[in-house]
């Protein structure tokens, strides 16, 4: 590569209009002579301002360099000019990838590869940002509780764990229309709950197990699964008490298993 | 919201009833309408009426109570469409008290009596034992009345 | 309601092994109407509470879209609370300890508001 570079190098002294800057230019920024590749580019962007292999060069120079703001300015220019470059496309997504909006990033990828769908480094790319993007999926669902009851009859509708001052921790609570209506039953759930905590202390009752509520369309069953957290699984009249307690003895055992996943 | 009470042993009683049984105005106060402790009033003229009334209103209960050869009430209760409003007399060791306590449908007359038994208990369990007072003139008590307001707005 | 029928259903459920003490409350203001208890359950106490959580559970379920109350069944370590609404803003209400048959109460409790409805 040493000779290489030097050879590049007096190719491009001898002839300052030689377009040999692009890949001597590249050639310095891959040994990491950034100071040198930057000189190189500039020098050749004063001959060919909106050259786009140019400017890519330029971007690629100053993302190397932390540079992140110029080298999105850069590509940017890059597709007013050339809608469709390769490089600037790449770039982009580059950027994208780095602050984890993988969304985007996947996105310019797959236009960079309709453009040339031979580029090997755009294939790996791709899987490594579908790759990320799926971890980050997992990695909300597991922070919001998305997925604390996978499995269980009712997880995408019916049960949602709550915290003692009403806020839901994870789970869905849907109404017979299909609309969510989470946030509002956990504010009058935490009530009910903190009542049923009252009265069995006062009547002496011991510590409270579970509350279930019989209704003309439903039915409810609240519990406290862990300290300060609230468990409601609804299920439909039609289902036995029996077999909605047998549901809700699960659900708790998931939502004790998360809290723990949490804390841990 | 945080309660005023004109002795600090007083607080802790009526920041639990309040909390409890979900009072939004409480007053307790002698039945000549000092106020010893408020929950609720912003104004000082507030606080000097509804004592004023409630101490009214208690009199004359207590005079028909008599008038029924009863030694006094202990409990009553009006309903408005959005509010309760009750008033509790009972004994202590700083003589007999009365707890005026207006309150919405969110609570109920019920669990308003449950913790008024509590809260009279907590009063009693919680005062320190004072030396017997001498009679009270007239200005000791415009003087004591005037103080005691001018705590419960601190 | 009918009065004079109000002891004779509180007996019925007090009947039930477990019960320890029978009720019929008024809803709105947590006050007792008729109870038949056994020693050291407190009656007005029960009332309070009973009606309070009988309330926020209603618009707990009212959100939830689960309709009108039927029962309901409070359960601890030591014991349990078994509410039903009946008619005229009346809640039948049970203290149980913690084996009683519930099914059983709730047929006796279910009688009751009907008997005195």
């Amino acid at each position: 590569m040493a000779d290489e570079i030097r050879r590049m190098t007096a190719e491009l002294a001898r002839d300052p209009a030689s377009l040999v800057f692009l890949q001597l230019g590249d050639a310095l920024r891959l040994q990491g002579q950034l100071d040198a590749a930057a000189r190189v580019a500039r020098s050749g962007l004063e001959r060919y301002p909106d050259r786009p292999d140019a400017l890519d060069l330029y971007a690629r120079v100053l993302a190397d360099a932390g540079n992140r703001r110029a080298a999105r300015e850069t590509w940017e220019r890059i597709l007013t000019l050339a809608p469709r470059h390769v490089g600037a496309l790449k770039g982009l997504a580059y950027l994208a990838y780095r602050e984890r909006d993988y969304d985007a990033a996947l996105d310019l990828l797959e236009m960079a590869l309709s453009e040339d769908p031979a580029d090997q480094a755009v294939v790996l790319a791709l899987q490594t940002a579908r790759a990320a993007a799926e971890r980050q999926d997992a990695e909300f669902r597991v922070r919001t509780g998305a997925d604390i009851f996978a499995g269980i009859e009712g997880a995408d509708h019916a049960i949602l764990l709550l915290d003692a001052r009403g806020l839901v921790l994870g789970g869905v609570l849907r109404d017979l229309r299909g609309l969510v209506v989470s946030e509002a039953v956990a504010a009058y759930v935490a009530g009910a709950a903190q009542e049923a905590e009252r009265a069995a202390r006062v009547l002496e009752l011991g510590a409270w197990q579970t509350l279930e509520c019989e209704g003309t369309e439903g039915h409810l069953h609240v519990s406290p699964p862990a300290s300060d957290t609230i468990l409601l699984v609804q299920r439909d009249r039609a289902v036995p008490a029996g077999r909605v307690a047998l549901l809700a003895r699960r659900a708790a055992a998931a939502a004790r298993a998360w809290l723990e996943a949490q804390a841990g | 919201m945080k309660s005023r009470v004109v002795e600090p042993w007083l607080l802790a009683p009526v920041d639990r009833f309040v909390r409890e049984c979900g009072a939004r105005l409480t007053l307790i106060m002698t039945p000549s309408g000092q106020v010893l402790a408020q929950h609720g009033f912003t104004r000082a003229v507030e606080v000097m009426s509804a004592a004023a009334l409630g101490a009214g209103i208690a009199a004359s209960t207590g005079e028909i109570v008599r008038m029924l050869d009863e030694p006094d009430f202990r409990v009553l209760n009006h309903q408005s469409a959005r509010h309760g409003i009750f008033l509790g007399r009972f004994a202590s060791s700083r003589g007999p008290l009365l707890a005026l306590v207006v309150y919405g449908a969110d609570t109920s007359i019920g669990l308003v009596q449950l913790f008024f038994e509590d809260l009279v208990a907590d009063l009693e369990a919680a005062a320190p034992v004072v030396a017997p007072r001498g009679p009270v003139l007239a200005a000791d008590f415009e003087r004591d009345l005037n103080e005691s307001l001018a705590t419960l707005f601190r | 309601m009918k009065p004079e029928r109000l002891h004779p259903a509180l007996d019925r459920i007090t009947r039930v092994r477990g019960v320890r003490g029978a009720m019929v409350v008024s809803a709105e203001d947590g006050l007792v109407v008729a109870d038949a208890l056994m020693e050291g359950i407190r009656g007005n106490a029960v009332a309070a509470l009973a009606g309070s959580l009988a309330a926020r559970l209603a618009r707990a379920g009212a959100a939830a879209a689960a309709g009108e109350q039927r029962f309901v069944h409070l359960a601890a370590d030591g014991g349990a609370l078994l509410l039903l609404p009946g008619a005229d803003g009346l809640l039948v209400v049970a203290v149980t300890d913690q084996h009683v048959n519930v099914g059983l109460a709730r047929l006796e409790m279910q009688r009751a508001a009907e008997d005195i409805a």
